[in-house]
């Protein structure tokens, strides 16, 4: 199996993409193993598809580097034999029928599957001799996909792969693609601003917010490390490090927080006040009640603490929290 | 990417040889037409019995719109190749996003772009060779007796030098559209690059691809005959050499290597067009020159090739280079 290898699937080091003067993608820091459905979650314009497109070596970096399986992206055809990627709108030739396509993907990979290829059409129902320009939305997903997946890649990358799909091709595609990352064994890295479908199909996450990763990890690590905080009542406000002192919460003393707690996010909620926490060690005891975050919670509050700095325009705490 | 290049050109290439199949038909029977008329000529010519000047010139007369045409369709044949299948070749996948997924098959872009520049450009090349050769065997024997192929419109519809604009026409427009990244201002482009290369290359560049031989021309009542035009300052214009190239000439001298007294000049040219080219050749006069010899005709052809195929190879070079750049 691929995922074997010991070379992460992405690295990156100080990663940073400009357009002009305007940062798409800044400062940012990745290391991730094989074998991962990765999620790339954030609001638009966060440097979802600018991370994507570096790591299929559509675009290079202005500074810092990236390795995809250990090798820079798009440098030789080995290493893009390597890497699958169907671009957010799933471009295929419209003049070409579904054969074409396939005839295309067998001449131009030399590891390409057409026993699976030609399945997976079969799967869905295409007629190969079909025009690509008219099939539907979801018709021209699946046959992307198929493209991507024929050719046998370690890694499979999708910018936004079911955004414009209804429910119900939505489901059929991401239902394929975790049948074909199964069969391939291979990784995979999506975006997509809808947090159900990453729930749903990835292990690892990486939050992006403002051009910076503000968490990256595997999922299980991620819900274990991240707590809510509840304090319920009222008390003395004593004062925070790094937070405001007039939002935090009655009853929770920040500075007799345990040391490597890291607070993500402030909130008021109707059963009273609560702080979202990072400990990478036990769950923190205190004059507190410790809840777990759902996956979306965490997400949000991470989110939030972006768009607060990007508002506040000042701090940069965002960096911090991206390792 | 030899495959698929082609199977995109596909229909292009239906279509340029439907019309390159019409237009070789036109040409087969024209140059047979051209051969009967060519063939009649001396038996015409021995009736008249007054040398063969009438009848060359009917003959001429009766081609030379048709052949007219047919060059300057030749001479814009590679600009509407460059425009039509150059220009898109690449803004058409940029422009339907579809560059995402060609380069992202197990080829390098590089390798993506150099295949179908090949396909394309030999398809180009291969066009407007058959066309130039079909028009070079049908117009042989008008070209024979007309004996002014190194003129402008000539050289570059004749032989090799079509090919060589063909190449540089589609390069240029790939190229051109590489860089612009929209179809339609790739285009317009391309046809004004090439209309000004097509300038250029005959007004300022050709004439000195080898230099000139010196010649001194007597002006002979036959070669005053030819003039194109004669001016009050004793200079002339249009000193003709036949097959040869005529590059540059000054004004009229007489015998003793000095200007033509002016008295004189001007009293033959008021005789009268009829009377003048034996008035100016009785003065014994002769004009300084430079000129390329007619043996020189196909080291034109070759070096006029050779050029534009460079220029397409240097846009070639520049186009990978530039293909490894930013494409969203």
């Amino acid at each position: 199996m691929p995922h074997t290898d010991s070379t992460p699937v992405l690295r990156a080091d100080g990663l940073t993409k400009r357009y002009g003067r305007r940062p798409a993608l800044t400062d940012c820091h990745l290391d991730i193993p094989r074998g991962r459905v990765i999620g790339l979650v954030g609001p638009n314009g966060a440097g979802k598809s600018t991370l994507l497109q570096l790591a299929c070596g559509l675009i290079t970096p202005t500074s810092g580097t990236l390795e995809v399986l250990g090798s820079r992206p798009a440098t030789n055809a080995t290493q893009l034999a390597r890497v699958a990627f169907v671009a957010q709108d799933t471009p295929v030739y419209a003049a070409l029928t579904v054969a074409d396509h396939l005839r295309m993907g067998a001449r131009l990979n030399p590891s390409w599957d057409a026993g699976l290829a030609t399945r997976r059409i079969g799967q869905i129902g295409l007629d190969p001799r079909q025009k690509a320009g008219r099939l539907s939305g979801g018709q021209r997903a699946q046959l992307a996909l198929t493209l991507a997946v024929a050719k046998r890649p370690e890694l499979l990358i999708f910018d936004e792969p079911a955004a414009a799909l209804d429910p119900l091709a939505r489901d059929g595609f991401l239902h394929n693609l975790m049948a074909f990352v199964a069969e391939l064994g291979a990784s995979a890295l999506l975006s997509s601003h809808l947090l159900a479908d990453v729930e749903r199909v990835c292990d690892h996450l990486i939050v992006l917010a403002g051009s910076r990763v503000q968490v990256a990890g595997d999922v299980r690590d991620l819900l274990a490390s991240h707590h809510r905080l509840v304090a319920p009542g009222g008390g003395p406000d004593r004062l925070p490090a790094g937070v405001e002192v007039d939002r935090l919460p009655a009853g929770i003393e920040v500075d007799r927080l345990p040391a490597g707690i890291e607070v993500i996010r402030v909130e008021q909620t109707d059963r009273g006040h609560s702080l979202v926490v990072r400990s990478d060690g036990p769950r923190p005891a205190g004059p507190w009640s410790v809840e777990s975050l759902r996956l979306e919670e965490l997400v949000l509050s991470y989110l939030s603490r972006a768009a607060d700095v990007s508002a506040a325009g000042s701090r940069t705490m965002a960096g911090e929290a991206a390792r | 990417m030899i495959w698929m290049s082609w199977r995109q050109f596909r229909t292009q290439a239906v279509v340029g040889a439907v019309a390159l199949t019409a237009l070789a038909i036109y040409l087969v029977i024209l140059g047979m037409q051209i051969r009967h008329s060519y063939d009649a000529a001396p038996a015409l010519c021995q009736s008249l019995g007054d040398g063969c000047t009438a009848p060359m010139n009917e003959f001429t007369q009766r081609y030379s719109t048709r052949l007219y045409l047919l060059d300057g369709l030749l001479i814009a044949v590679p600009g509407i190749v460059g425009t039509f299948w150059g220009a898109p070749l690449v803004t058409r996948e940029l422009e339907a996003g579809t560059h995402r997924l060609a380069w992202n098959q197990s080829l390098t872009r590089r390798r993506w772009l150099a295949v179908k520049l090949l396909v394309v450009g030999v398809a180009g090349m291969a066009a407007t060779g058959l066309f130039s050769l079909l028009l070079t065997w049908a117009a042989s024997p008008y070209d024979q007796v007309a004996a002014d192929r190194f003129t402008t419109l000539l050289f570059g519809t004749r032989n090799l030098a079509p090919v060589g604009y063909a190449a540089f026409a589609v390069v240029l427009g790939a190229i051109l559209g590489l860089t612009i990244r929209r179809t339609v201002p790739a285009m317009a482009l391309t046809v004004v690059v090439f209309a000004v290369a097509q300038i250029v290359m005959p007004m300022l560049v050709r004439p000195h691809l080898r230099p000139p031989v010196s010649v001194t021309q007597p002006m002979t009542a036959e070669t005053v005959r030819n003039l194109s035009s004669m001016k009050a300052d004793a200079t002339v214009r249009g000193v003709q050499i036949p097959n040869a190239w005529v590059v540059s000439h000054g004004e009229l001298l007489d015998s003793n290597g000095g200007p033509v007294e002016p008295t004189r000049y001007h009293e033959c040219v008021l005789l009268g067009p009829d009377a003048v080219p034996e008035c100016l050749a009785s003065l014994d006069l002769h004009v300084v020159g430079s000129y390329h010899p007619a043996d020189r005709y196909w080291s034109f052809q070759w070096l006029e090739s050779a050029i534009f195929l460079a220029l397409g190879g240097l846009l070639t070079g520049f186009g990978l280079w530039r293909i490894q750049g930013r494409f969203r």
